[in-house]
């Protein structure tokens, strides 16, 4: 043994905080080595006064320091060595490298989304729902799954500053205690506040503090996505400070009047649950709901519609009082007044859907959208007064009464030199407030402003302090969820970078005594908690994330129908035409308002709607484009008024005519690294009048190209049966219309040639893995891709590389368009979107998503084209795909009929995205690689170039529930995992609870349950891979008397097209093979 | 003519194909021994900043592995203590010893020890302590006579062909859960062992498993 003793230097100090260099090219920029090379080489001294030559210099010296680095590790030490450093002290109930979990909350406008955090050695990795909260079922949505990723951004404000200089964090809360103190002296005279919405009980404890301290001090909010009108309008309808909730769930058909209450609306995870539990079918006999939208763009809501109606947004309010008025003349409300009905609107559209809504009184449900003007809102309250729907689908809570103004009344004011200190606590309203009031210049009449900001943006240069804000990962806090349960914020980790929160900015400029946000929230909570043990209470409200029995109560409420009438009085009706168009400014289903510009994780995101990734685009439709002579990509510039912006035309299926859908969000001019430059800005042309939906927009041809990075630009399924669907009564029919829909088979019969030899160890195996999708409740929104992406260590490729197909989410969600086969010629199904766009059926098409991931097939087709055994079986039908073993010939990706495996052309996570192709040459700054770092899952191998990956099921969370058990057990052989201990990422982030995963092994298991559903079927079953993720077939429930009633669902009319009628081939000759096949998995 | 190439040189091609042929067994040879863990990581003994003896600890004092290592049974990590954990017998023990200075310090600071890793596995070979300490495997199989160890040396290579011969015959190595700290505990003959062996492999349901997934992911 002695041969081998290596004497290490003497035992240096241990090293704490951040290490001063990390790599060799750090070394090498250090001041003292730049003197160095001058010194070494004095005849070309003048050269180094160059900074750009002599760090071309320094590059090229640092990369043969590392080839002699290299020659060194041959000849001297054998392997680097490596330090454990062990606590000092032992912090109590704490383990290396057993995760911990704690509940948080993330808020949100309106009020928060529940969270549990994993948190790995002190670093926050994944964000997932809190199953236990009264109101949740585990779901979260696409912003919270991305969240984390903010928390880890390099471009974050990480300095406090002021006049653009850096400051002392005393300084700067210094000035706030100053703030507090002139104010004391004037009772707050010139003091405002720009603030965003929120459920937090301790702001709305501080602002009352403050108000009653310095009466003078005004409060503005600005959203510039206002969720806030629902609040305002049933405030408005029912004459008292109230907010509905709306439960879907409770209602058997609903109407949405603009409402993308599934994709754009505030608490839309919530909205998916409670809408799919009224959608599932375990039996034909079991009933849906059904859902009728009236909308102008193309939604995700109305993409799962059974009835849509398209219709140019300022043309919605015609349509609710068209409504309003038939459904309200039978109820006997009076001033509901019919408006007529938009051109092209069939009035048997509206009295059928108006039938339908009547017949089915206090379980029925009509929403308006956040887009949509008061009046919208108010006629949908009048319809459910109508419909006895108060108090059942639609449930009144109490609501602050809250007197803020809004951010054109703070621009008056500032005009007006009433602004002496502005205090603005998060939101960018440079880049956000409406372009009429020019609010970098309005915003410097303040005399000072301060500003908490959560990145150095648009609005820093035009602050005087700006103070880093602290992620709420980070902050302590506190919220309401919808339904008003009170939930705390909880920090996992200590700021980053010294960020400060809202509470603590208002605590020091209220006075008060405690100013740390913990004590702050402590205080609210016992005041909500009220008597008893408040620190148990409190242990308790931390450790489940929620306080019990904290809902809020429903409250009685009478419509009051004058305040209606009156709010219609004044309603003009207008029709958009080809000189005149509507203009929709909308949430972006992946920025936001903006907020998550520099998330990669959401800009790659594709569109659930458009799958375009990068970028935001002028929605327009087919009849619309060709009037105007312009076709996707075109770039165009759109005027509204005076202003004016440009963007790339896309043609968007569904779209309603003469409209125009513009995503807010896009067009960052410092928004961070990610943010720059990606889209255009639509603020620029958005008006405080016009801030949802604009009209008179004139559009034209400025001529040029744009690249539009998508990823999935054809549109059809071509006749095959990848997703499956048929309406309820069909389905009552023939309950095996999954089956029946089955392709040809094979000749030969299902058979395969050669033995599997999983066949032969599977008997043995504990556990047998599989997964089931319910596509009847998927509803597109992509939190699971998400989810995905932050468990898996998923990096992000940029958008050239998407273009070019290299994008590496593992799980996608296909999106695909049906049309009425009539009018299709029979090859059109094979053209991609640059030939489909001129086409009639897009005009209105049915649309249905599919999440496609690894199908983990029995008999995989990409196993045995592996020449190296990279990706293989094992005894529990895991296709696993080993990474250390792969060379990268991509085989099993061109053999594989899903299209799920993902290559890794460059090391996505060690080269900054735009200098890919230099290679190794490239490296990402130091900083940015830390913070990269820490978001990685530790339990998942961080992939690198010229290696092929996908889904794997989650493989670490299998082996770890196994493990668990198995530790469990110890010497007993209770070793099987029992159903639902765990789950993949996936599935857990689902809000509608569409994806289940488990042992179909064992029978009573939930997922082998629903593979025995007669709805289940595999996609591609005739290539006999046998998958063991399989589907539940979609089911539609039309109502046949509506005008656009289709007896089938369009994308069985185009199967019947090249397969043949499926229900009457059942029992024919050449289908004799298609007998349901149970137990194929 | 004939001068320019002297007679020899006509054996020059057998003589080089022979050549590279030797110098190819010599390279795949060297590699074969001196690139693999056997040679390289075998007998790997750092010195430690604190000179630790287990032999003392555990051998002549009788320690458990477990009061030091406690993350052992809950964490696919078994920790290096804490310098508090030495701290609760040595303010009693050698409270003054020179040797603890470091440790005293640490306790004190709460900074670190900085101990030098020896068992090391590669990033993406995920290997899990509870589940083999909790089933069946000593501590001895992999990390050697630690309880002898005066300084503690790299004893066994660690490869994934070490992992596999195991894992190919758990049998050979299962031992009843009283026995995983015992260092010295042996089956009374090579039959009994294997007869504990075998009935442990079906009584605990055993997976003792070989597919990829179980250690890369």
């Amino acid at each position: 043994m002695s041969k081998m003793k290596t004497i290490p230097p003497s035992c240096p100090e241990p090293e704490f905080g951040r290490r001063y260099w990390r790599s060799l090219d750090q070394l090498a920029e250090t001041p003292e080595f730049g003197e160095w090379v001058e010194r070494e080489f004095p005849a070309g001294a003048s050269e180094w006064t160059d900074p750009v030559s002599r760090r071309n210099f320094v590059k090229i010296m640092s990369a043969s320091f590392l080839l002699a680095g290299l020659g060194f590790a041959g000849s001297g030490c054998r392997r680097p060595e490596e330090r454990i450093m062990p606590f000092g002290r032992q912090p109590e109930h704490y383990t290396h490298g057993v995760v911990e979990y704690y509940a948080t909350a993330m808020p949100t406008r309106s009020g928060a989304i529940p969270l549990v955090v994993t948190s790995n050695e002190g670093r926050p990795t994944k964000v997932e729902g809190n199953a236990t909260h009264p109101d949740s079922n585990g779901g979260t949505d696409r912003y919270a799954q991305a969240s984390i990723l903010n928390l880890y951004d390099p471009d974050r404000a990480q300095r406090f500053t002021m006049g653009g200089n850096n400051a002392s964090r005393a300084a700067a809360l210094d000035f706030l205690t100053d703030i507090s103190r002139r104010a004391q002296g004037n009772g707050g005279q010139g003091l405002c506040f720009l603030i965003e919405r929120s459920s937090s009980p301790s702001r709305y404890r501080l602002q009352r503090l403050i108000t009653e301290q310095f009466p003078q001090a005004r409060w503005f909010v600005h959203e510039p996505v206002d969720l806030d009108v629902h609040r305002r309008a049933a405030s408005a309808a029912f004459g008292a400070p109230l907010k509905p909730v709306f439960r879907y769930d409770a209602a058997k058909v609903i109407l949405s009047l603009d409402c993308d209450f599934i994709g754009a609306e505030e608490d839309a995870h919530n909205n998916i649950r409670r809408f799919t539990q009224g959608r599932r079918l375990d039996q034909p006999k079991d009933t849906m709901n059904r859902l009728y939208a009236v909308e102008s763009l193309m939604s995700l809501t109305g993409s799962n519609a059974e009835h849509r109606l398209r219709v140019a947004p300022s043309a919605v309010v015609q349509v609710a009082a068209a409504l309003a008025s038939q459904i309200g003349q039978a109820a006997g409300v009076p001033g509901l007044q019919n408006l007529g009905l938009p051109a092209g609107v069939d009035p048997k559209w509206i009295s059928e859907c108006a039938k339908d809504l009547q017949a089915h009184r206090g379980e029925s449900l009509v929403v308006a959208g956040q887009r949509q003007p008061l009046a919208v809102h108010l006629l949908a309250h009048a319809i459910n007064a109508a419909l006895g729907n108060l108090g059942r689908t639609v449930v009144l809570h109490q609501a602050a009464d809250l007197r803020e103004g809004g951010i054109v009344d703070l621009a008056r004011a500032l005009e007006a030199g009433e602004v002496e200190t502005l205090v603005i606590l998060n939101g960018n309203p440079v880049y956000t407030a409406p372009a009429d009031l020019d609010w970098a210049r309005t915003q410097r009449r303040a005399k000072s402003v301060v500003r908490l900001g959560y990145y150095e943006d648009e609005t820093f240069p035009v602050c005087d302090w700006h103070l880093p804000a602290a992620h709420y990962l980070e902050s302590w806090g506190d919220a309401q969820t919808s339904d008003g349960t009170l939930v705390p914020v909880q920090p996992l980790i200590a700021p980053l970078f010294g960020g400060v929160t809202e509470l603590e900015v208002l605590a020091r400029i209220a006075g008060a005594n405690a100013t740390s946000p913990y004590e702050t929230v402590r205080e609210t909570f016992a005041k909500v908690a009220g008597g008893g043990d408040v620190e148990a209470a409190w242990r308790k409200f931390l450790h489940d994330g929620f306080l019990a029995n904290t809902a809020a109560q429903p409250v009685n409420a009478q419509l009051d129908a004058a305040a209606i009438s009156k709010a219609l009085a004044g309603i003009q009706a207008s029709a958009p035409g080809k000189e005149r168009l509507d203009v929709v400014f909308h949430r972006d289903y992946s920025l936001d308002d903006g907020r998550y510009g520099n998330n990669g994780w959401l800009q790659e995101l594709p569109d659930p709607i458009t799958k375009i990734t990068w970028d935001n685009v002028v929605l327009i439709s087919r009849r619309t484009a060709g009037e105007l002579g312009v076709q996707n990509s075109d770039v165009v510039e759109i005027k509204i008024g005076e202003r004016a912006v440009r963007g790339p035309i896309w043609v968007q299926p569904g779209m309603a005519d003469f409209t125009l859908g513009l995503a807010l969000g896009y067009g960052r001019e410092t928004g961070g690294r990610v943010a720059h430059k990606v889209g255009f800005n639509a603020y620029a042309v958005r008006t405080a009048n016009t801030q949802n939906i604009a009209t008179g927009a004139a559009l034209r041809r400025v001529g040029g190209n744009y690249t539009i990075a998508t990823t999935q630009d054809h549109w059809s399924m071509q006749g095959r049966p990848i997703i499956r669907e048929a309406n309820l009564e069909q389905y009552r029919e023939h309950p095996d219309f999954a089956r029946l829909t089955n392709m040809h088979e094979p000749p030969g019969g299902m058979r395969s040639l050669y033995p599997n030899p999983l066949d032969a160890v599977a008997p043995q195996a504990l556990h047998q893995w599989g997964m089931s999708i319910d596509l009847n409740a998927c509803v597109g929104c992509s939190a699971c891709v998400l989810a995905c992406q932050s468990e898996n260590n998923i990096p992000i490729v940029g958008k050239d590389q998407v273009r070019r197909g290299r994008e590496m989410h593992w799980l996608r969600i296909d999106r695909y368009y049906t049309g009425e086969p009539a009018q299709r010629n029979r090859l059109d199904v094979y053209k991609d979107d640059s030939k489909q766009q001129f086409e009639e059926w897009i005009d209105e098409p049915q649309m249905v998503t599919q999440p496609m991931l690894c199908q983990h097939c029995e008999l995989a087709p990409c196993e045995s084209v592996c020449p190296v055994n990279a990706t293989v079986h094992d005894h529990e039908g895991l296709n696993l795909m080993v990474y250390n073993r792969c060379v990268g010939t991509r085989y099993c990706s061109n053999n594989c009929p899903y299209k799920v495996r993902r290559f890794n052309y460059f090391d996505y996570n060690k080269r900054p995205l735009d200098k890919l192709y230099l290679g190794p040459l490239a490296k990402r700054p130091i900083e940015e690689l830390n913070l990269v770092e820490m978001i990685k899952n530790p339990d998942v191998t961080v992939r690198m170039r010229g290696v092929m990956e996908k889904c794997t099921f989650c493989i670490q969370r299998i082996e770890q529930a196994k493990i668990s058990r198995k530790v469990k057990a110890r010497d007993s052989g209770d070793v099987t995992v029992p159903d639902g201990t765990f789950t993949t990422a996936c599935a857990q982030a689902c809000p509608a609870g569409a994806i289940v995963f488990g042992n179909i092994a064992n029978p009573d298991s939930r997922v082998a349950k629903l593979k025995q559903n007669q709805r289940d079927y595999a996609v591609l079953e005739f290539l006999l891979t046998k998958p063991r993720l399989t589907y539940l077939a979609k089911v539609r429930n039309p109502n046949p008397a509506m005008p656009d009633y289709r007896e089938w669902p369009l994308s069985l009319r185009e199967y019947e097209r090249t397969m043949g009628n499926p229900f009457e081939a059942h029992g024919n000759s050449h289908d004799a093979g298609h007998a349901p096949q149970k137990g194929a998995h | 003519m004939s001068a320019i190439f002297p007679k020899w040189t006509n054996r020059l091609p057998i003589l080089i194909i022979t050549g590279f042929f030797m110098i190819g067994t010599a390279v795949v040879a060297g590699v074969w021994y001196y690139f693999t863990p056997k040679y390289t990581v075998v007998g790997y003994q750092p010195l430690q900043p604190v000179a630790f003896s287990h032999a003392t600890h555990v051998d002549q004092l009788g320690m458990d592995c477990r009061y030091c290592h406690d993350g052992v049974e809950r964490s696919w990590f078994s920790n290096i203590p804490s310098s508090s954990t030495c701290m609760n017998c040595h303010n009693q023990v050698l409270p003054n010893d020179d040797r603890l200075a470091l440790v005293r310090e640490s306790a004190q600071s709460g900074r670190p020890i900085p101990w030098v890793q020896i068992h090391k596995l590669p990033d993406f070979a995920y290997f899990n302590h509870a589940v083999h300490v909790n089933r069946g495997i000593s501590c001895v199989e992999c990390h050697g006579p630690v309880h002898k160890m005066e300084e503690v040396y790299h004893a066994t290579p660690l490869s994934m062909a070490f992992c596999l011969d195991c894992h190919r015959d758990p049998a050979a190595k299962l031992r009843p859960l009283d026995k995983i700290t015992d260092l010295d505990w042996r089956a009374e003959s090579p039959e009994q062992q294997r007869a504990f062996g075998l009935k442990a492999l079906h009584d605990w349901k055993v997976e003792s498993l070989e597919n990829c997934g179980a250690c890369h992911r």
